[in-house]
């Protein structure tokens, strides 16, 4: 299925509850029913013609006929510029729903990092334009790299005392945590009077150059993994 | 066309450009065959910067303005995003287009003996009616006019810091700071005019300052920008005596009165007097002087105009044509001119705005330089340039 549900094992059979065949509900964010399809939004696939179809994929196409499709929501489009982590940035950055004001300061953020780029190309020397990287999304991409730690610390329990454990983080979790630090420290640690934009786009310039307060923070949750590595035994899992 | 010596992702493009507007494209085939080529040769850009012999067949190619007329020309004239890619790309590049042309032919053509001739510049929200006016501007610049460029008369009809009561009548009202801000940026742009023209009144400011009949027009400036209180009125004084010399068989100079926003002046305006009360435009020195400069009781020169919707106090949502912007008073006073449409982009324009972007590597986005990118800017655009501009900046 899409997303992952969230869910909720039965606990105590009540009585009169009647019984869930699945033996799982559906409990935080989507509340489909899973007989429900997820829509496709990609071009490539309708465009597709008969011939070139595989076996499975034909297989969905007679599904879609059959089964209910979950209506879409307003972030998917078959845009040739969509990029997800550029998506899931903005919605982190989103305050009480205003998506306008979110999707305003990334594309602000995107087109001051190129101006700053750009610039340096156009005045620097011959020789020197080639090591210049004027893309913007390259420098976000590259920065959110550098800042997304490998191993994290989780708080485990033994003989009474809290230990801080280094643990592997999934891929999602390093992603989140890279986010999460960079919007941060930008709206805490800078001057009140800068706007959003600016500092985010001085940040993820710094973060691309493996500089500034963020990376600096991921090399200190490293410090502290590779300090505690003596503990990494009492994980279970 | 020399395909060779163009890089590899410019030619499919410059293909691409051929098929749609064979026209004008052929007569430069033509005068390719006869010459050896110009280098660097690029379909988007023209190498003739003299707005003065530019002609039909440049329409959609990019010109490069010298920063030297930037600096003394532009001071306050060019629109904010257009200042930041200017600084970006290191150059000024305007687009030759179809309304611009067609209001420096006619100035070109202009009877010096004749009431000044009133032009404006029409049409949708950011479709290029600014910079069409700045390129009309430029060439009077370069054929040695004394230019007369209001930036944004919108400016003057909201958030007004300072209001004084005028001294010269006391119904109305002073705005210092504008004025002087003006004063200082008309100064920049006419420098050799300052001390050729000459005063033909005798003006008393206060009881002690005066200016003498006969003294330099930058004597009368500078009196204005040192003494802040009466600069409103020697912004009056300043237009007084350039429309009663311009014509004039004695004078040397031609006037282009450029304005931009005219619709202010007979719209409403956004301040308030102390109690609270608002102002009419009537009642703003500034406003009542450009009034009068707009009026083609003079000779000797033209005025090119431009309406706007966007900086406008209240203005009617969906209005663009001049009678919706300027009301009925306001199309009375400048009742008879020549309207000039700006439209969007036309494909031709559009193709070479893009080719310009790439060159200038400012498409960054790997799918922006596709087929199917280009598509989706232009259904996302709809060729409308400030859109455009404002797309590509974060692509």
């Amino acid at each position: 299925s899409g997303s992952g549900l969230q869910i909720k094992l039965i606990g105590r059979a009540r009585a009169g509850s009647g019984f869930n065949t699945r033996g799982v509900l559906a409990m935080r964010w989507s509340r489909y029913n899973p007989y429900y399809l997820e829509p496709e939004v990609r071009k490539e696939v309708y465009d597709k013609p008969e011939t070139e179809l595989s076996d499975e994929e034909k297989e969905e196409q007679s599904l879609k006929a059959l089964r209910p499709i979950k209506a879409a929501t307003n972030s998917v489009t078959s845009s040739v510029f969509h990029d997800p982590v550029i998506s899931k940035f903005i919605n982190m950055m989103m305050k009480h729903g205003n998506k306008v004001l979110a999707r305003e300061i990334m594309t602000e953020t995107l087109e001051l990092i190129k101006r700053k780029q750009v610039e340096k190309y156009h005045k620097a020397p011959e020789g020197k334009r080639e090591e210049i990287e004027c893309n913007p999304y390259a420098i976000f991409h590259q920065a959110l790299d550098n800042c997304k730690p490998v191993v994290g610390l989780t708080s485990i329990q033994k003989g009474g005392k809290y230990y801080q454990v280094p643990v592997p983080l999934t891929d999602n979790r390093r992603r989140f945590l890279a986010m999460k630090w960079m919007i941060t420290e930008c709206r805490e640690n800078k001057h009140r009077r800068t706007h959003m934009y600016e500092k985010l786009s001085q940040e993820l310039m710094a973060a691309s150059m493996k500089e500034g307060n963020v990376f600096k923070k991921k090399i200190e949750l490293h410090k502290m993994a590779e300090a505690n590595r003596a503990y990494a035994h009492y994980r279970w899992w | 066309m020399a395909l060779h010596r163009m890089p590899l992702r410019l030619r499919q493009t410059v293909t691409h450009v051929r098929w749609l507007h064979t026209s004008g494209l052929g007569q430069q085939q033509e005068a390719l065959v006869v010459e050896p080529e110009p280098e660097p040769f690029s379909v988007f850009r023209t190498q003739q910067n003299d707005p003065a012999s530019q002609s039909e067949k440049h329409i959609g190619q990019f010109y490069t303005i010298p920063p030297a007329d930037i600096r003394t020309l532009f001071p306050h004239g060019l629109p904010r995003r257009y200042q930041q890619q200017v600084k970006t790309f290191t150059e000024a590049a305007v687009m030759v287009r179809q309304p611009a042309l067609e209001v420096i032919s006619y100035l070109k053509e202009t009877d010096m003996s004749k009431p000044a001739q009133r032009y404006m510049f029409y049409g949708l929200k950011g479709g290029g009616k600014t910079l069409s006016l700045c390129h009309a501007v430029h060439f009077c610049y370069t054929q040695g006019w004394l230019v007369l460029h209001i930036p944004d008369a919108h400016s003057w009809v909201k958030n007004c810091k300072e209001l004084l009561p005028s001294s010269f009548n006391a119904s109305r009202f002073d705005q210092p700071l504008q004025a002087t801000e003006w004063l200082r940026n008309f100064k920049i742009t006419n420098e050799p005019f300052l001390s050729k023209i000459k005063t033909r009144q005798r003006y008393l400011w206060t009881k002690r300052e005066l200016t003498e009949e006969g003294s330099p027009l930058g004597e009368l400036v500078d009196q204005g920008i040192n003494r802040v209180k009466s600069s409103s009125d020697v912004v009056g004084a300043l237009m007084k005596e350039l429309r009663q010399q311009s014509g004039q068989p004695g004078c040397d100079f031609h006037l282009a009165v450029a304005v931009d926003g005219v619709n202010a002046l007979w719209g409403k305006s956004s301040i308030q007097k102390e109690d609270k009360s608002e102002v009419d435009p009537d009642e703003l020195t500034l406003v009542y002087n450009l009034r009068k400069m707009m009026r083609n009781n003079w000779t000797g020169g033209a005025i090119i105009t431009t309406l706007s919707h966007t900086g406008a106090v209240y203005p009617p949502k969906l209005a663009y044509l001049p009678q919706e912007l300027l009301g009925e008073r306001g199309f009375d006073n400048m009742d008879p001119f020549i309207p000039v449409s700006v439209p969007y982009y036309s494909e031709k324009e559009f193709e070479s705005c893009f080719l310009y972007y790439m060159d200038r590597n400012w498409l960054q986005h790997p799918m922006s330089r596709t087929e199917e990118g280009k598509k989706e800017i232009i259904f996302m655009t709809d060729r409308n340039p400030s859109l455009l501009d404002r797309i590509c900046a974060f692509l």
